[in-house]
Formats: structure tokens, C-alpha cells, sequence
């Protein structure tokens, strides 16, 4: 399974952004070297949400911010807005970064504490000179509004008066300020309870729709992924393994660790039975990943096959893409 | 989805505010006013109608505390004793200040800049740093001073030379001690997704350090800054035992050093200047804990 390719790749006019073979390795020591994203391709069209899922570590967080070049992947291109990220250096990359922001997992980690929340808005207003000191206070009381905040009260406030999802509301607006076209959602509401996931999620929405942007979701729940996407890939351990619509990939999975992640979903019915565990053991290590399908030591399906060849994505149905030498038949 | 925040409650209270509704303790007002008194005595202690302190008198050597005209009694070769303390409390102060200012401000910018850029350049700065800090503080004071106090061997160096030396290697030892600080500090800080996020709209790295770092790590650096002038008064009082520190008497140490022999006549000699050594050293130790707990940041969790 989990496998190289571009097999996925859509080549229409009205792509945002087309990252292809993207590699991420940081090194550790000197022979140690981790390999957090191999070889990932993927395309975005203006206007959907790309939903990025997979378990802790398998470098989906990584991914996201190599887009954005902070740090800098070790290869690959990242095609934004027609323009190569990867070559561009100094003020030519800091010019095309408004247009891309992030949302990040920790909501109070995001903010300064020591700042209040218009000097937070403020900050990328101020860097990029949008306008008078008024315009820029009109536009702080504008962001805030749209997030469902009320600016008289939030303003002069610093982070730790706020709850996790004010916090990220607050977040928001940032990213919203500077009207990116892109925005990598990295996720945006793991960290907080589950009634206010549902109004960031629901802010999220209004506000895609109303900046019309394009969303990156990188996420390990596949209820919220399934709420928000309208394309979804599954990552393991640095590799691709599956790319489809979110409902072929709930209710037609194709491949074995997408099928585990699909099961490990809680079910609230007490009356159900549990599945049991569909994979076993512990992802293995990023520094010395298996050969082959990289998901091989832990598939019931893995053949000789497995070991030797790495699968490469390939389309099983229209608009369904699977890297897997067995994949499950629907 | 309406929500909103209630106004109820603290609508002007900063993250300052719990710490300053906290009842100080009567240790900070005890350290306090010690070191304030030491501060102005040494700034305006030269206009108070005293003796001037390197001006001996002969009718009175080794005079106890409680003489007349000499409070504080004399030494043995008949210097006043208020006054010489007094001088002292300048000299001690404008040394440990500025050598603590320099050292910690360049301190500071290395050890923050090396924590934000990483790399080869933060290698090398903590190598440096940690080749430093195994050097004991005095040792390498001493080192430095003796090297760079003498313009030659039979020309004694005059009293404001040896000054700025004094100055200029006590802050070689501080920068690595307030560097690290920095470093340690700062490495926490670069981490926070909202260095992320800043870089990711595009802010330039030094904005960054000064918007965000830099005031984040204001607090740790402000605190032990206190308690390295308690240490450097100690060095430098070190030095003046060892006799190469400030000569002739002028600062505390040196008066220790000069009255050191006398110890059996005239103790008051020995011990006024000890005094005032170990309640300015406590009351900067009390004073950077409290700066410390006053500005330690109150931020939310999930």
C-alpha cells in the first residue's frame, strides 16, 4: 500500500497548488536520518477542501508545512499559484506569503501571550502596510465580527482569557486577515471539545465560502474529515495510500489501512459489538521504514510482492486511487 | 452559532494583575529599600557633609564605631569608615551594574539569535559558551584582568583603567552565564506555533525576535540578571582580596583586602564592609526571585 505516483494528479487550468514528489528528511545524527514525507504528490483546485488523514506521526503535519516552506523540503516542487516555492528564496518567497496561511492544532500556542488580540490582527496588517492605523482598526473589528467575536470585548484581552475555541476563532481571523487564497488547516479542532469542533467547523465552512479560499484539512479524525472534505488522502508513514471522495473512501475502501482507520471510527450505539483490532502493533520507524509497501509489516493482505515492489497509485474506480498490490475488493 | 464572551468579570486586568493583587513579602521591602538606599547613597553619597574618604586622619586610627566625627569609627591608617563604605557602595554598584548590563544585553542578543537560527551558528555559540561557563567565574576574571590591567610591567595601571578592565572581563564572564539563560529561553519560544504563524505571513526574522522573542524572554533574563550582580559584587570583592581587583581601598572588596591585616585590632574594619557585601548580594538574590514570580506569565491551558 502505501505508494508513490501521480496517478492522482488532475491536470486542469485551475489547480492552486501541485506539489509533486515531495520529500521531507531531517537528520537526527549523522547516520540518522528520518524520513517524515516521501515522494507525496498532490493537487488542489480552487475552491475544495484537500482532507490529509493518517495516524499520529506519519508526517501529515510535516507535509503541510513544507508547502508553506517553513523548513524548506529536502526535494520535490511545490507548484503554488503558478509560481516554484521550492526555488524561490528571500523577499520573492516572503512576497508570495499571504497568500497561504495556516490554523494550527494548539489554539494557545498559536498566540502571543504577551499580546492582545487587535495587536495580534494587527501584526500581519502592519508587515504587509495595509492601510492607516484607522483602516487597520476597521479592519480588526471586521475580522472579528466574522468570527463570531465581539470586538469591543476581545479586543484589549489577552490569550489566556479566552477559551481553546475562542482562541482559535482568534487564529482564524489571523489567517483570514492578509485574504490568502490558501489556507492549511493543521488540525484546526483536535484539541478542543467536541460541541465547539462543530462551530469551528462551521466557521470554517462560512468563511471558505464567503473569502472563497481553498482548504488544506490535515486531520487524525475521519468524522470531522468526513463533515468538512471533498477529497480526502490517506497517509502512512510519509506515504500515500489512498485518494478519493470521502464517500468512496468510507463506504468503498479499497485499501487495508484505510479499512483500519475507517473501523477504528467510535460507533455510539452500546448495542453494537466491538470490530476488534483490525492492524496490529506500532507504525514502524520512520528512520528505518520496510521495503516495498511501507504499511506491509502490519497488513493482513502483504504478500512477497509487498516486500519487493512498492505500490504505485493507481485508479481502481473513477476518481479512486489506491497504492496497494491486494487492494480490497468492493 | 452565536457566541460571545461575557464582560462580567476583570475587563482591565492584564496578565500583570493576579501577581500584583498577591500580598509582596516583607523580604521584598527589606531588599528593597537596602539596595534603593545603596543605589542613591552611591549616586548622591559624594554631597553628604562627610570626610573625604581617601583622606586620612592621624588623631584617630583604628577608632571604634560611636567616635565623634567618625561614626562608623576609622581604619587603622585612619580612613573614615562611613565614607570609605559609601565610596565603596558606588565603585561595587557602577562596576557590577554596567559589567551585568553589558554582559547580559550582549548576553542576551547572542544567546536569542542563536536559539532562533539554529544551525551551525548555534553550534558554535554553545560550544564557546559551555568552553566558558567550565572555567570558574574567578579564575577567568582573573585571568583576563591580570592580562589586560597592565600596560607594563613597571607603569601601574591608574584607578579608572583598571575600572573599565575590571569591567570589560566581568562582562566576559557574564555573557555566556546570561547568554545560555537567553538561549535556553528563547529555544522554548521559536518553538510556539505563533513564531509558525508569523513567519508564515511573512514577517522578517528580526521583527520576529523583537516582537515576540525578545519580550517573551525579557522576564527569565531580568531575573537572573538580578542575581548575577549579587555575584559579580562578589568576584569583583574576590579580586580586591586577591589584590588585583580595584586598589587602594576604593571599593568594598578592597577594604576588605586592606583591613584584612588588622583584623585583630580594629575588626569593625573587616566586618562593616563584609556587611554590606552580603546584604546587597542577598537583597539582589530576594529582588530577581520576586521580578521573577511578578512577571512569570499567566497562560491558559486546554
Amino acid at each position: 500500500m502505501a505508494g508513490s505516483g501521480k496517478a492522482h494528479l488532475r491536470p486542469t487550468d485551475d489547480r492552486v497548488l501541485v506539489v509533486e514528489d515531495l520529500t521531507v528528511e531531517f537528520r537526527i545524527s549523522r547516520d540518522k536520518i528520518v524520513k517524515a514525507v516521501s515522494g507525496v504528490s498532490l493537487d488542489l483546485v480552487r475552491g475544495e477542501t484537500l482532507a490529509i488523514v493518517g495516524e499520529s506521526g506519519c508526517g501529515k503535519s510535516t507535509l503541510g508545512k513544507a508547502v508553506l516552506q517553513i523548513p524548506k523540503p529536502t526535494s520535490g516542487s511545490v507548484n503554488f499559484l503558478g509560481k516554484e516555492l521550492t526555488e524561490l528564496k528571500g523577499d520573492t518567497l516572503r512576497d508570495m506569503r499571504p497568500a497561504m496561511q495556516m490554523i494550527f492544532q494548539d489554539p494557545i500556542s498559536s498566540l502571543d501571550p504577551r499580546l492582545t488580540v487587535s495587536e495580534t490582527l494587527a501584526e500581519p496588517l502592519r508587515v504587509w502596510n495595509k492601510g492607516t492605523e484607522t483602516e487597520i482598526q476597521a479592519k480588526i473589528d471586521d475580522l472579528l465580527v466574522n468570527v463570531n467575536l465581539d470586538p469591543s470585548v476581545v479586543r484589549d484581552r489577552r490569550s489566556y482569557e479566552f477559551s481553546g475555541g475562542q482562541c482559535q476563532r482568534i487564529s482564524i481571523a489571523r489567517a483570514l486577515a492578509l485574504e490568502p487564497t490558501m489556507i492549511i488547516c493543521d488540525e484546526p479542532v483536535s484539541a478542543l471539545d467536541v460541541s465547539v469542533q462543530a462551530q469551528i467547523l462551521n466557521l470554517l465552512q462560512d468563511m471558505k465560502d464567503r473569502y472563497g479560499l481553498t482548504l488544506i484539512f490535515i486531520s487524525h479524525d475521519l468524522a470531522v474529515v468526513k463533515a468538512v472534505s471533498t477529497r480526502v488522502m490517506v497517509m502512512y508513514l510519509g506515504k500515500v495510500c489512498e485518494v478519493a471522495d470521502p464517500d468512496s473512501v468510507y463506504q468503498r475502501t479499497r485499501h487495508h489501512y484505510t479499512k483500519a482507520l475507517v473501523g477504528s471510527v467510535p460507533i455510539p450505539d452500546p448495542t453494537r459489538k466491538p470490530t476488534g483490532n483490525l492492524i496490529q502493533g506500532e507504525p514502524p520507524s520512520p528512520m528505518n521504514p520496510p521495503s516495498g509497501c511501507r504499511f506491509r509489516t502490519r497488513c493482513a493482505a502483504a504478500s512477497e510482492q509487498c516486500a519487493a515492489e512498492e505500490p504505485q497509485l493507481r485508479e481502481v474506480a473513477p476518481g479512486h486511487f489506491v497504492a496497494c498490490h491486494h487492494p480490497i475488493e468492493v | 452559532m452565536s457566541e460571545t464572551i461575557s464582560t462580567a468579570d476583570s475587563a482591565d486586568t492584564g496578565p500583570l494583575a493576579p501577581a500584583a493583587k498577591r500580598k509582596r513579602p516583607v523580604g521584598f521591602y527589606l531588599a528593597g529599600s537596602w539596595l534603593g538606599s545603596i543605589v542613591l547613597l552611591g549616586l548622591f553619597g559624594a554631597l553628604l557633609p562627610l570626610r573625604q574618604w581617601d583622606l586620612a586622619s592621624y588623631d584617630y586610627l583604628g577608632a571604634l564605631p560611636g567616635t565623634p566625627g567618625h561614626p562608623l569609627g576609622t581604619t587603622q591608617d585612619g580612613y573614615d569608615m562611613l565614607s570609605g563604605l559609601i565610596n565603596g557602595a558606588r565603585i561595587s554598584i557602577f562596576v557590577s551594574f554596567f559589567a551585568v548590563l553589558f554582559g547580559g544585553g550582549i548576553g542576551a542578543l547572542i544567546g536569542i539569535t542563536s536559539a532562533y537560527f539554529r544551525g551551525k551558528y548555534d553550534l558554535i555559540v554553545v560550544s564557546i559558551f559551555n568552553i566558558m561557563l567550565s572555567i570558574p567565574n574567578l579564575v577567568l576574571s582573573l585571568a583576563l584582568l591580570s592580562t589586560l590591567a597592565y600596560s607594563s610591567p613597571d607603569k601601574p595601571a591608574t584607578l579608572q583603567r583598571r575600572l573599565i578592565i575590571l569591567i570589560l572581563s566581568l562582562t566576559i564572564v557574564i555573557i555566556p552565564i546570561l547568554g545560555r539563560i537567553a538561549r535556553a529561553s528563547a529555544l522554548q519560544w521559536s518553538s510556539r506555533d505563533f513564531v509558525v504563524a508569523s513567519k508564515s505571513m511573512g514577517t522578517r526574522n528580526f521583527t520576529i525576535i523583537r516582537r515576540h522573542i525578545l519580550p517573551n524572554v525579557a522576564p527569565a533574563i531580568l531575573a537572573i540578571g538580578f542575581l548575577a550582580i549579587g555575584s559579580v559584587i562578589i568576584v569583583e570583592g574576590s579580586l580586591s582580596i586577591l589584590g588585583i581587583g580595584v586598589p587602594g581601598g576604593a571599593s568594598w572588596g578592597s577594604m576588605l583586602a586592606n583591613g584584612r591585616g588588622n583584623i585583630a585590632f580594629s575588626p569593625h574594619e573587616v566586618y562593616m564592609p563584609a556587611i554590606c557585601i552580603a546584604l546587597t548580594v542577598i537583597s539582589s538574590n530576594w529582588f530577581g526571585d520576586y521580578v521573577r514570580s511578578r512577571l512569570d506569565l499567566r497562560e491558559a491551558k486546554i
